[in-house]
Order: C-alpha cells, then sequence, then structure tokens
C-alpha cells in the first residue's frame, strides 16, 4: 500500500523533471542560436558601418578637392573679383561655404553623472540656444557639425533622436554636444554665459564655453526654395 | 507520507536537479547583453548614412556647376548663375506663392492677477517653434509680422515686444508661409499648436490659421554683413 502511494508522486516528478530537461535543452539551442543571429547581426552592422565610414571620407576629400577646382575655375575665367566677392557674400549668408574665423566653442555634457540628477538637453533648449547667440550677432553656428541656416529644423525623431537640418546629431562617444558660432567673442561670451549657461546648469548639465578660432562647415542640405520658373 | 530511505534520496536529488534547471532557464531568458550593443551601432549608421546623402547631393551639385566650366561656358555667366541662385536662396529676393498664414495675439481679457498672466501672452517660443515645424514642413520662405526669416533672424522676447531681425514687433504677430499648403497644414500638427489651442480656449489668446487663395507673399531680408568670418578657401 505504501509502495503504490509513493509511485504516484514519483512519477509526477520524473515526469516534470523529463519536460523541463527537454525544454532547456531547446531554451538552450534557441539561445545560443540567437547569440549566433545577433553576433552575425552585430557583424554585418559594423560592417555596413565600416563600409559608410570610408565612403564617408571619400565624399569630404572629393568635396574638398571639387570645392577648391570650382574656385579655381571661377577665378581663372576671368570673372570679376566683385562679382566673386559678392557670390561669396551669399553663400555665407545660405550658409553653402565652410567658413573660419574667431568665435565660441560651446560644450554640452547632459549624461547623468554619479549623484547627480541632469536633465537631458531638449530640442527647445536648442532652438534657444542658438537664438540667443543670433541675437548675439553670430554670423555663422554650427550644432555637432551641423550648420545653422535660415530653413534649419530641430526636431525629435522618435523618443530621444534630435535631428537637426533631418540628420542625427547623436554622438556615441565624447561630451554630447559641441556647437560653434564664429562672431564678436565677447559679445557671444557675454550673451551666452549670462542668458543660457546658468538655466543650463541649474538643470545639472555640465556647460563650458572657450573663445577659439573656428571652422564651421557647410549645409550640404538641399534649399527648399524652388526655382521661380518651376511654378 | 512516509518514504523509503532511498525514495528521500531520489526525491532531494529530483529536486536538485529540478532547482538547478529553473535557475539557469531563468537566466537564459534574461540575456540581453549584445543587442544594446547594436543598437548605437545601428543609430552611427543611420546617422551617417544620412551624412552621407547629403554629401553626394551637394557633390552633385558641385559636379554640376563644375560641368558647366569645363564645357567652356564663359565663366562669368556661370558666376552670375550661380550668384542670383545663392541670392535667391539666401532669402534677399521676394517670394510669391500658395502658402499659409498663421495670427497669434494676446488675449484681450487678461486676468489681473500677475501669476495667470503668463497664459494670456504670446510669447517668443511659440512663434520660433511654429516657424521651426514650418521649415520641417518644408516651408520655402517664412515671415513675421513682414520679417524674413534669414539665416541670422533672431526672435527674442525683451519685455514689451519681441525683436525680430532688430526691429521691434509687438502682438497681433502674423507668420506666413509660403510652401505646399497640405504639408505646411499638416506640419503644425505637433503638441505645442494643440497646447496653444487649449490656451484659446481657456484664457482667450488668439491662434488662428488661414489657407489664404491669393497668392503669399514673403518679403526680400537685408543683406548681411560679415565682419569676422570669411570663406575657407582650400588651396588647389
Amino acid at each position: 500500500m505504501k509502495r503504490s502511494s509513493l509511485a504516484i508522486p514519483l512519477t509526477l516528478v520524473a515526469i516534470v523533471l523529463g519536460f523541463l530537461l527537454t525544454l532547456q535543452m531547446q531554451t538552450q539551442k534557441s539561445v545560443l542560436e540567437l547569440e549566433k543571429i545577433q553576433s552575425q547581426r552585430a557583424a554585418s552592422v559594423v560592417s555596413f558601418l565600416k563600409d559608410a565610414q570610408e565612403e564617408n571620407k571619400i565624399f569630404k576629400e572629393r568635396h574638398k578637392e571639387l570645392t577648391a577646382q570650382l574656385e579655381g575655375a571661377r577665378q581663372e575665367g576671368g570673372a570679376s573679383p566683385t562679382l566673386l566677392a559678392e557670390l561669396d557674400r551669399y553663400r555665407m549668408m545660405e550658409g553653402t561655404v565652410d567658413v573660419q574665423g574667431q568665435g565660441i566653442m560651446i560644450t554640452i555634457d547632459d549624461r547623468q553623472q554619479e549623484h547627480k540628477v541632469v536633465f537631458p538637453l531638449t530640442t527647445d533648449d536648442l532652438l534657444r540656444i542658438i537664438n540667443i547667440l543670433k541675437l548675439a550677432g553670430a554670423e555663422a553656428i554650427s550644432v555637432n557639425g551641423q550648420r545653422i541656416v535660415a530653413s534649419t529644423s530641430i526636431v525629435l525623431s522618435g523618443t530621444s533622436t534630435q535631428l537637426v537640418n533631418q540628420v542625427p546629431i547623436t554622438r556615441t562617444d565624447g561630451v554630447p554636444y559641441e556647437i560653434l558660432a564664429s562672431g564678436n567673442q565677447d559679445q557671444l561670451l557675454d550673451y551666452f554665459t549670462n542668458l543660457e549657461a546658468p538655466g543650463l546648469k541649474q538643470y545639472g548639465m555640465s556647460v563650458s564655453v572657450v573663445r577659439k578660432t573656428v571652422t564651421i562647415p557647410s549645409y550640404k542640405g538641399v534649399s527648399p526654395l524652388k526655382e521661380p520658373e518651376s511654378r | 507520507m512516509e518514504l523509503p530511505k532511498n525514495g528521500k534520496m531520489m526525491l532531494t536529488v529530483a529536486s536538485l536537479i529540478l532547482g538547478m534547471l529553473f535557475v539557469t532557464l531563468i537566466k537564459a531568458t534574461g540575456t540581453t547583453g549584445p543587442v544594446a550593443r547594436t543598437d548605437t551601432t545601428l543609430a552611427s549608421l543611420v546617422q551617417i548614412g544620412q551624412e552621407n546623402d547629403q554629401l553626394k547631393n551637394d557633390l552633385a551639385k558641385l559636379q554640376e556647376e563644375m560641368g558647366k566650366f569645363q564645357a567652356g561656358q564663359n565663366a562669368s555667366k556661370v558666376v552670375l548663375e550661380q550668384l542670383e541662385k545663392s541670392k535667391r536662396n539666401s532669402g534677399l529676393t521676394k517670394v510669391t506663392g500658395p502658402g499659409i498664414r498663421v495670427t497669434l495675439d494676446d488675449a484681450s481679457n487678461r486676468d489681473t492677477s500677475e501669476q495667470d498672466i503668463y497664459y494670456y501672452l504670446i510669447h517668443e517660443e511659440y512663434i520660433r517653434q511654429i516657424v521651426n515645424w514650418l521649415w520641417n514642413g518644408g516651408a520655402e520662405a517664412i515671415a513675421v509680422n513682414g520679417q524674413r526669416i534669414m539665416g541670422n533672424t533672431e526672435i527674442f522676447c525683451s519685455g514689451a515686444f519681441i525683436q525680430i531681425n532688430g526691429t521691434r514687433q509687438m502682438p497681433p504677430y502674423v507668420i506666413e508661409a509660403v510652401g505646399d499648403v497640405n504639408y505646411l497644414q499638416s506640419a503644425l500638427n505637433f503638441y505645442f499648436w494643440d497646447r496653444l489651442g487649449e490656451y484659446q480656449e481657456q484664457y482667450g489668446i488668439t491662434r488662428r490659421l488661414e489657407v489664404p487663395t491669393e497668392p503669399v507673399v514673403i518679403p526680400e531680408g537685408k543683406i548681411q554683413q560679415f565682419r569676422y568670418t570669411e570663406p575657407v578657401k582650400e588651396a588647389k
């Protein structure tokens, strides 16, 4: 009698054990497969990224070359210097030419640090900072390498990716934000440190401003303005 | 329940194995390590891809201009063409076309209580946000109270007025934009526009969107002076 009452629980335990064993083996197998797929995927993304970076380098090189060639062609072609100076000014206004000059470099770090609550920098903050720099007479501005032009929009894509000129400006390493502005250094420094920096610091961000001779890249997007004849 | 000695042992061993299996199972389901890493790589990939697209597009433009020189066209003529294009793109010519008009105005029935006054007024960021979203919606040209929005235009509140292009602007603020009317209207479908609608109902500010039947005229802006900045000239 005692033996038979023991047989039932033992059988049950054995069944559960067997079931779990198979399940375990299967999960282990699929986990291994998943890991394999993931590492394959990661590897392919990495190789895509490498290709894209390579391409980026070539494009930039080519861009430099062509810009220099064009400059030469314009001058050698006998276009008058006044005309060329005028063209330069318009192109600086539309932001389609790399520029350099005295200015400031602002770096903002909104990454979480130990024992410190940090509110991340928002698109509104960026718009406000750029606005203050314009008020201070900035002649050219860039945010993480994207030139700020009249038609620049700064919006969120998803929950955290910030787009400037439709390009994500997320940085995976280094300080998250680097803003360059050329113009009167004293005025830029004064306006930013007094009007913007205190508010950002209050939100826990690390903010630094330095005087610097800056080189600001050109806008490489399309002008939204259509040709007059196409309308 | 009475168990024989080896039965007890069997049960103990079985339960031990059972426990171990459970633990490994739970651990196995919790592996998410490599996924996070792929995410950041993927983000950089998207970013650099976009940058490359921009570069490709810009290269095509440069190539086109270069082609004109190489084809032996008169240099002055090519430069002049480019000049006209840049002049127009920088906002130095009037633009006329289909578009929309947004009017924002302070509430007339202002409550006297100090803390609430904020909600009865139109602030600089309202205008800045709307301009930002209109650009994002593909606006070709924008003006606020007749001031063309240029590359260096500030929209800054200094007390009683809002400064735009160095001029003092008072409410009502009329934001006009030329562009695809449907895109421009849907560009305004963002949280901020809805919030202004709530302020309109609660506090009586004006938030009006019109699509005029006649063409919208965006005036030209002023030429910019560059005192500290110059183009980078690459040595050939």
